[in-house]
């Protein structure tokens, strides 16, 4: 057969259009890796849990990806260092909807963050996993693409509240936050969740955490007659200076409230380490050992596979456990909708019942984006930390 | 507690803080008097003289005495630094107030890389001597010791040193002091070695009660600014009143009306003062003779 230069030219011209136009996308699409977007404050002011996170996600992606990956396709997590600025979090966004063209995104992981980039992710119909507590952060209707895999503030406050009117069977609570938004926001909401409880809010407040002595708030809760004292923020300091006033004024209330009661900067900046007693901090029944000393099977049996491999010394359990969970769901939300459609994603994630995470058993539906179950979330003894995890709080079954 | 519990309580805590924030007001005056230039660097030096202490003392496992002395060297360089990149280059546009953002933006600089390079998080200050307990431990009289032997160095020093008497010559007019032979701008490099070691010792002496933590710089550089202008601009001694006066007022503030509430009764006496006395209550407003 003589191919003409005219025929040559058609036939070319056919082959590009029919490239361009994506007919051999197929076969390049199943061998292209999966491009998993990781948005984390790093660097900077409340990196602790990202770099938590951090640890558990790059494990599981050595993991599934030393397996041969997920069907023949590796993946590649692609990460931006948000440093906890909502403008930096928005332009890392940008770049990896439209320039690197990410198959979905995990993260950010700090509330200031998402609520900048969670509109922009709804636009491009982005599939997206974050850990961050701001009710308003999760809504089907306005950002059907933006999933929950860790508790709502409302679930922590749930939890505090049940903790303190049906276990410590306390009746007067008082109800602190600090001065930032977070504080102000979290202490509101709680006031108000007691009061509807039927309990006795006898004090309430907002505390600059910066001041060098506590003595006067705990005098006022003391004398206003609290019987558990409630604290919404994050600051160690502050909580330290609380206990430390609490032993001076030689008076046993017990603290229940946000998770920083149980960091470890708190245990270096307590006078005395009995002064840490009786403080109870939002924890997780997957990483709290019960009264045998133990941890629930499942989360044993990871930490046994991964022993020597992730650094749990100064990190929480729960952010390493989250970030293997949702590496292994977007790996099975591409496998089971047989490619990396943003529909298909979101399609398997609103479908997942009671799916049997680490962290916990996570359920989403598409009018229900808050997967974490409130019944697995728990307190903890704030001074029992070991690799992250904590000592169930006195009463738990 | 009882009521004589709660004054002991307002007295050892406002005194201790009035303390440090007369520190950081007498780090403030010193620099002025030889440059007439605020510096906004003055509350960093008292949060550095925390951060270092605890860096020599906790992280480097350094005795007392080299952990004090090494964190007062430091302090002295940080306020030799300030002069050389901050103040310096603009004290030949002083009219234009040129020093506010040469001196807040090494401030801030001085703020981030603590961030980054210390943390973020508070961290624990060691205790010094061990001594006391109650409202007479050492965190609530310390600072005061301090300040006392600050008020009573510089007043021998300006009394009965050739260099105090200097820089009493720069602070009254510099022009002149110059035109008699004085070295001013050695002495006024020398003037900031020494505001970086008191703000430093500021630091050093309130660590334990105010913790080693990067923030504390914006706190000590807002309230220690009210004693200079309650005790009026250059005046030591009406800063040292000033400082104290502010820190029993504030612990009694915290008692009756609680946190935040405290820090609004404070800046409405404050402005107060100042509508009632604009030259600050013990500044004198100077007549020139021509």
């Amino acid at each position: 057969m003589i191919i003409s230069r005219r025929g040559f030219t058609l036939g070319a011209a056919s082959a590009f259009g029919l490239a361009s136009q994506g007919a051999f996308k197929p076969a390049f699409a199943q061998s292209e890796p999966i491009k998993i977007g990781w948005l984390g404050a790093l660097t900077g002011p409340s990196s602790a849990p990202a770099i938590g996170f951090d640890r558990g996600l790059r494990y599981a992606v050595d993991a599934v990806n030393a397996s041969g990956g997920v069907k023949g396709r590796k993946i590649d997590l692609i990460t931006r260092d948000t440093q906890g600025d909502p403008t930096k979090a928005v332009n890392a966004t940008q770049e990896m909807i439209s320039s690197i063209k990410v198959h979905a995104i995990w993260g950010p992981t700090n509330s200031g963050e998402a609520l900048a980039t969670t509109p922009i992710m709804a636009r491009a119909k982005m599939p997206n996993i974050h850990p961050c507590v701001v009710n308003s952060l999760i809504d089907p209707v306005k950002y059907p693409n933006a999933f929950r895999m860790a508790p709502s503030n409302s679930q922590w406050d749930d939890a505090v509240r049940n903790y303190c009117l049906k276990i410590l069977k306390v009746k007067k609570v008082a109800v602190i936050g600090d001065t930032t938004g977070y504080g102000t926001t979290a202490a509101g909401d709680s006031v108000a969740a007691f009061k509807k409880d039927g309990a006795d809010v006898v004090y309430s407040a907002q505390i600059d955490a910066t001041q060098p002595d506590m003595t006067p708030d705990m005098l006022r809760m003391k004398n206003a007659g609290a019987e558990a004292i409630v604290s919404w923020s994050t600051s160690t300091g502050m909580a330290a200076r609380l206990f430390n006033a609490r032993a001076a004024l030689n008076w046993d209330v017990p603290f229940v409230g946000h998770p920083s009661l149980g960091s470890g900067e708190v245990g270096k900046l307590i006078e005395k380490p009995a002064n840490w007693d009786k403080v109870y901090t939002v924890n997780y029944r997957s990483c709290s050992f019960d009264a045998q000393g133990k941890l629930p099977e499942r989360t044993q049996a990871f930490l046994d596979k991964a022993s020597g491999k992730i650094d749990l010394k100064d990190t929480l359990l729960w952010w390493v456990l989250s970030g293997v969970d949702v590496i292994e769901l977007l790996s099975k939300a591409v496998a089971e909708s047989g490619g990396t459609a943003s529909e298909g994603i979101i399609k398997y994630l609103n479908g997942l019942s009671k799916y049997p995470g680490l962290f916990g058993d996570y359920t989403w539906s598409p009018t229900q984006h808050n997967g974490y179950p409130t019944d697995e979330v728990v307190m903890g003894a704030a001074n029992s930390s070991k690799d992250g995890a904590l000592n169930l709080a006195p009463g738990y079954g | 507690m009882a009521l004589g519990g709660t004054l002991a309580s307002i007295l050892a805590t406002g005194l201790a803080m009035g303390a440090i924030y007369a520190l950081i007001g007498v780090t403030y005056n010193i620099m002025f008097s030889t440059s007439r230039v605020m510096s906004f660097t003055a509350g960093q030096l008292g949060m550095l003289g925390g951060v270092l202490g605890s860096f020599f003392m906790l992280r480097l496992g350094l005795p007392l005495i080299p952990g004090f002395v090494l964190t007062l060297v430091a302090c002295a360089v940080i306020g030799i630094v300030t002069e050389l990149l901050a103040v310096r280059p603009v004290l030949k546009s002083l009219d234009q107030h040129l020093y506010v953002l040469s001196t807040l933006a090494l401030a801030l600089m001085i703020q981030q890389v603590t961030a980054i390079e210390w943390s973020t998080e508070p961290q624990a200050f060691p205790r010094l001597f061990g001594l006391g307990s109650g409202v007479l431990d050492e965190k609530f009289w310390l600072p005061i010791v301090a300040c006392a032997l600050v008020i009573a160095g510089l007043e021998w020093m300006q009394r009965a040193t050739l260099v105090g008497r200097a820089f009493l010559a720069v602070a009254e007019d510099n022009f002149a002091a110059r035109a008699l032979g004085l070295p001013e701008r050695n002495l006024r490099v020398l003037s900031y070695a020494l505001a970086g070691a008191i703000g430093g010792l500021a630091g050093f002496a309130g660590g334990e009660l105010m913790l080693a933590f990067f923030a504390n710089g914006a706190l000590l550089n807002f309230y220690g600014f009210v004693p200079v202008a309650l005790g009026g601009l250059g005046n030591n001694r009406g800063s040292i009143v000033g400082g104290l006066a502010l820190g029993i007022f504030q612990q009694a503030a915290n008692f009756l009306v609680g946190g935040i509430f405290a820090s609004v009764a404070v800046f409405v006496v404050f402005i107060v003062v100042l509508l009632a006395w604009p030259q600050g209550l013990f500044g004198l407003s100077t007549g020139r003779r021509v």
